[in-house]
C-alpha cells in the first residue's frame, strides 16, 4: 500500500516535472497547485495536539473544553461547506430566511456533536499516517486513534487548501463519513414530513436543546 | 430475482474493476417495515444488549477481550480465505494463511494477535463482500430481526455463510454445537461491546437514527468491499461553497 502510494506520487511528481518543462514553467509553480501532502500531514497533526492539549488539561471544564473546540472548528473547518453539502438539494427548496436560520442551527449543532465525538478519545494516542491528494485542492490524511478500551480507530481526514493553509471539510471515521451521514439524515426528516423543511429545522433546534440540557436521549 | 447482476468488466490480472458499491441514493422500498424492525431490535437492544455489553466491559479487562477478538478472528480464517481465493485475491489469501499460523501458534492459540503487531493487520472478508466485488448490486435496504442493518445481497451472503463457514461445519458433524453457541454468543458480545461508544453517540447526535445507521452501514460494507482506507472512489465529491457568500 505504501509502496504503491509511493509510486504513485513518484509517477505523479515525474508527470509534473514533464508538464512544467514543456511549458517552460519554473518548477516552483506546479508544486503549489496541487495540495501539499507534508504541510497537510503537519496541519492535522497540529490540530490533534491542540484537541488533546485542551482535553488531557487538568482541571478543564466541560465549558472550557467547549469553548475551545468551538473556536478550533470555526478555524479550521470550512463549516460553510460542509453545512450546504450536508443540505443536498434541499438548499434550493429553502427560502432565505430558511437558509440563514439553518446555516446558524447547523453550526451550533455540529460544534457540540463533533466536540463531544472527539473529546471521547480523551487520554487516547492520536497518529497521523500519510497524506494523499485528491484532485487540485483536496488531501486526505490518514489517522487512527489508538484506544486503550478496544481497537483502533482509523480516521480520515478532508482537507482542502485555502489561503496558503487548509480547511477540513469531511472528517470520515471507519469509512463512514459524517457529512455523508448527516445528509442522509436530514433528507430523511424532510422527506418523511413530506418534503417540509421546517421540519429539519426544528428537528435541529430539538437536538440543540436536548444537548443543553444535556438529556442523554 | 431482485440480485441484478450487473454487466463485470475485468482487469487483465481477473479482478473486476466495478465492483458493486452502494449509489448515493438510500435503495430503501421497504423503509416502513424496515423502520418497524429497527425499532423493534432498538428496544431489545437498549434493554438487554447494551446492559450486557456495559457489564462485560466493566467486569471483564480490556486486554482480556482483546484477547475474545483475536480468538473470534482468528477463528473465521478459514472462512476469510475462502473469500479471499472467491474474490481471486491472492495477495489476500497469502495475508490470511500467514496471520493464521502466526497467531495460532506463536499467538497461542490466536489469543494475542502477534501478526497484526508486526504490520499484518487484520481484514474483514464475508461473502456478501465477496458478491459485491463479483458486481452483484446490494438490492434494496433491510433491517433483519435482531441483526440489524442489511441488504438482500448481504442477507443472503450473511445466511450462506453462517451456514457455510468450516468452522460451523466441523463442529456441528462432530457433535460440538455448544461450540457454535459459544461463538456467536462471543461474537455479538465483542461486537456490540466494541460499538458501544459509536453507537450511543449516534443514537443520541442523530436527528434521525434509523437514517444515519442506514447510511453508516451502506458507508462501512463499501469500505470493506474496498478493502481499504481513504480511497477517493469511496468519497463524495464536495463542491467549495466558501466562496458563496452568507445566505
Amino acid at each position: 500500500m505504501t509502496n504503491m502510494l509511493t509510486r504513485r506520487t513518484l509517477l505523479l511528481g515525474t508527470a509534473t516535472m514533464g508538464l512544467a518543462l514543456s511549458l517552460g514553467l519554473p518548477f516552483a509553480t506546479p508544486a503549489q497547485a496541487a495540495a501539499d501532502a507534508g504541510a497537510a500531514v503537519k496541519f492535522v497533526q497540529g490540530l490533534g495536539d491542540k484537541a488533546i492539549g485542551v482535553l488531557s488539561k487538568p482541571g478543564a471544564s466541560k465549558a472550557e473544553i467547549q469553548s475551545t473546540f468551538n473556536q478550533l472548528l470555526q478555524q479550521n473547518f470550512d463549516l460553510q461547506t460542509i453545512g450546504r453539502f450536508v443540505l443536498g438539494r434541499y438548499w434550493n427548496v429553502a427560502n432565505d430566511a430558511q437558509r440563514q436560520e439553518y446555516m446558524k442551527l447547523f453550526q451550533t449543532m455540529i460544534v457540540s456533536v463533533y466536540s463531544e465525538r472527539f473529546s471521547q478519545y480523551a487520554g487516547e494516542t492520536f497518529k497521523v499516517g500519510a497524506a494523499q491528494p485528491d484532485g487540485e485542492k483536496d488531501a486526505i490524511v490518514n489517522s487512527q486513534v489508538v484506544r486503550s478500551n478496544g481497537p483502533a480507530v482509523n480516521v480520515d481526514w478532508r482537507l482542502r487548501s485555502k489561503d496558503g493553509s487548509f480547511r477540513i471539510i469531511d472528517v470520515v471515521v471507519e469509512n463512514v463519513s459524517m457529512s455523508l451521514t448527516q445528509r442522509s439524515e436530514f433528507a430523511s426528516v424532510i422527506e418523511s414530513h413530506g418534503g417540509d423543511f421546517n421540519a429539519l429545522l426544528e428537528a435541529l433546534r430539538d437536538r440543540i436543546q436536548k444537548a443543553n440540557a444535556g438529556v442523554a436521549q | 430475482m431482485l440480485l441484478g447482476v450487473s454487466a463485470c468488466a475485468h482487469n487483465p490480472d481477473g479482478t473486476p474493476q466495478h465492483p458493486a458499491l452502494a449509489g448515493p441514493e438510500a435503495n430503501d422500498p421497504l423503509e416502513g417495515m424496515n423502520r418497524g424492525i429497527f425499532w423493534f431490535n432498538d428496544q431489545v437492544d437498549q434493554a438487554v444488549l447494551r446492559p450486557v455489553a456495559q457489564a462485560y466491559r466493566w467486569a471483564i479487562p480490556a486486554a482480556l477481550r482483546d484477547a475474545v477478538s483475536n480468538v473470534l478472528n482468528n477463528v473465521r480464517s478459514p472462512l476469510t480465505l475462502a473469500n479471499n481465493i472467491l474474490q481471486g485475491d491472492w495477495d489476500g489469501a497469502g495475508v490470511t494463511v500467514e496471520r493464521f499460523v502466526i497467531n495460532s501458534t506463536v499467538g497461542i492459540g490466536g489469543l494475542v494477535d502477534v501478526a497484526a503487531a508486526n504490520g499484518i493487520p487484520y481484514h474483514y472478508e464475508s461473502l456478501s463482500q465477496t458478491f459485491a466485488v463479483w458486481g452483484i448490486d446490494e438490492g434494496p435496504y433491510l433491517v433483519l430481526p435482531f441483526l440489524g442493518a442489511s441488504s438482500v445481497r448481504d442477507a443472503v451472503g450473511f445466511g450462506l455463510e453462517a451456514w457455510g463457514d468450516p468452522v460451523t461445519r466441523v463442529s456441528s458433524n462432530t457433535d460440538n454445537d455448544w461450540a457454535n453457541y459459544t461463538r456467536v454468543g462471543l461474537t455479538v458480545l465483542d461486537a456490540r461491546s466494541t460499538y458501544f461508544e459509536a453507537l450511543d453517540d449516534l443514537r443520541k447526535n442523530s436527528v434521525d437514527y434509523y437514517a444515519a445507521m442506514r447510511a453508516a452501514y451502506r458507508q462501512q460494507r463499501d469500505g470493506y468491499v474496498l478493502n481499504g482506507k481513504a480511497d477517493p472512489r469511496q468519497y463524495p465529491s464536495i463542491p467549495d461553497y466558501s466562496q458563496n457568500p452568507d445566505p
